[in-house]
């Protein structure tokens, strides 16, 4: 996969929040890119972190305030435990439909060659350490190290 | 006291005037103790003297309370209370009185712990608030919710939720008890046998009201696709032959279009073009996926291939590197698979 050398197509996709709505975009631009034999890497940074941190991965919320599409107004979409209700909701929809989860579309990712980083500053900020991340990502890195990756990519940001 | 005087003479004098001796001590004893009872009855008749004013007004003061006592009510209370106790004696069995019994040390501890000074003063101030409602200003909802940023409003909240929950909580505990005890069994067949609405108590606490079935629109038309076949994945219509190559139609993105044309050497010829180095892994998942495709009319993706089969997405890759799904997808004469994953 040296696609730098053989001028293969690639793609940069920046991850930067956190919510299980927000996850999924780039989880499934990352993967659908693998298959059709581009060259992708995900760059995980601010909120898009808990994607990726082993202990938040398995229960992402989805944020219903201020989002017009959501299905109840948003003057009930604050009410506490609203986020977790439509997180969990949303899963089990994504289950019906047999959606992999956040945990097995990292695998996924890691197998199919996706390569997964962390933002170093994010990490500072939010006091995390590599040790805290699912085993798929790769390594923590900085926005320069980003672009030196991103060279030749197009950039998602989502 | 002349007897003292009186002398007597005579054989027996001596003895006379011995026995005289004797019976003036005593004289001489009862009057003194008669000094000391007069003195006695004059302190007696002094102090009732003083006494019976006192006596007197104690007496109306203790008639008039009384009275008053009677106008307010307690005595009328009082027999009522009788009649409580004995409407008790007739409604509650000994058996019944013996439960009580063990009921009364925690009835009694209940009383202490609501008894307690700052138990009470909670109650006081509860009670002031409610003396003064009148003067309470309304709000409505949104004043509720703006209270409810208030730290203390927020304790009190905090309170009452942990006293529904543990008032829910016995109430619970109760009706299970009932439901259990005997009693409880045979009104449940009773219930059953007259057909009375079971589940329903409507005399009970916790009446829980059944929610008319909803309607499952929503949820069908989003398994639906699911329950056809694989995930995010729906049969594409069949692609237009963009050229014919011995007889054989491709279309534009390099797919056969009629898969029923496919043979192992036309696969492999196609393999060869796509620059990959056919071994027996290979075919078996060429096999496999146009096993799927006969069955569920859709080109299988990577999830799919790894969901019915016990190859792993990395072993996936690995056979095809570049967009694997395609690949074997063109090699076994499929179409594209459809669906993002």
């Amino acid at each position: 996969m040296n696609a730098s050398q053989n001028n293969a197509r690639r793609v940069a996709i920046i991850c930067s929040h956190g919510g299980l709505d927000e996850a999924y975009p780039s989880l499934i631009l990352a993967n659908a890119a693998r298959q059709s034999g581009i060259d992708a890497f995900v760059f995980f940074t601010f909120w898009g972190l808990d994607v990726i941190t082993e202990s938040k991965l398995d229960h992402l919320h989805v944020n219903m305030v201020g989002n017009p599409s959501a299905p109840v107004p948003t003057m009930l979409a604050g009410l506490p435990g609203m986020e977790s209700l439509a997180g969990s909701m949303m899963m089990k929809q994504m289950k019906e439909l047999e959606l992999p989860t956040v945990r097995e579309f990292l695998q996924i990712l890691d197998e199919a060659g996706a390569e997964l980083y962390a933002c170093e500053l994010a990490m500072k900020m939010f006091k995390r350490e590599k040790k805290d991340l699912a085993k798929e990502v790769k390594d923590v890195i900085t926005a320069g190290d980003f672009y030196d990756l991103a060279e030749g990519a197009q950039i998602i940001f989502t | 006291m002349e007897t003292k005087n009186v002398h007597v003479p005579g054989p027996e004098g001596k003895t006379q005037d011995h026995s005289l001796a004797a019976l003036h001590a005593r004289l001489d004893q009862l009057s003194a103790d008669v000094t000391y009872l007069v003195e006695r009855q004059r302190k007696i008749d002094d102090f009732l003297d003083d006494f019976g004013p006192i006596a007197k007004a104690m007496l109306n003061s203790t008639a008039s309370r009384l009275d008053g006592y009677e106008k307010r009510g307690y005595f009328e209370m009082g027999r009522e209370a009788l009649g409580i106790v004995e409407r008790v004696a007739e409604g509650f069995t000994p058996d019944d009185v013996r439960k009580l019994g063990g009921a009364v040390v925690g009835i009694l501890e209940t009383v202490r712990e609501l008894t307690q000074p700052e138990v009470l003063k909670v109650a006081s101030e509860a009670a002031s608030v409610l003396q003064n409602a009148e003067e309470a200003a309304p709000i409505g909802i949104v004043g509720m919710v703006r209270a409810t940023s208030d730290h203390d409003v927020q304790k009190g909240m905090s309170v009452m939720v942990e006293v529904m929950r543990q008032v829910g909580r016995a109430a619970a505990a109760v009706r299970d008890k009932r439901a259990a005890s005997p009693m409880g069994q045979k009104k449940a067949k009773l219930d059953a046998v007259l057909g009375r609405r079971m589940g329903t108590q409507k005399s009970a606490l916790g009446v829980e009201r059944t929610l008319p079935p909803r309607p499952r629109e929503a949820a069908s038309k989003i398994a639906a696709p699911a329950s056809k076949g694989p995930a995010c994945a729906t049969p594409a219509a069949p692609a237009a032959t963009a050229t014919v190559l011995d007889g054989v139609g491709f279309s534009a993105d390099g797919h056969m279009t009629d898969a029923s044309q496919w043979t192992r050497e036309l696969g492999q010829k196609i393999a060869t073009m796509q620059a990959v180095d056919m071994t027996d892994a290979h075919w078996k998942l060429v096999e496999v996926a146009r096993k799927d495709f006969e069955s569920t009319k859709t080109s299988p993706n990577i999830r799919r291939l790894t969901q019915i089969t016990d190859v792993t997405t990395k072993d996936v890759y690995a056979l095809f590197p570049k967009a694997p799904a395609r690949t074997l997808a063109k090699i076994a004469g499929l179409p594209k698979p459809a669906g993002c994953l």
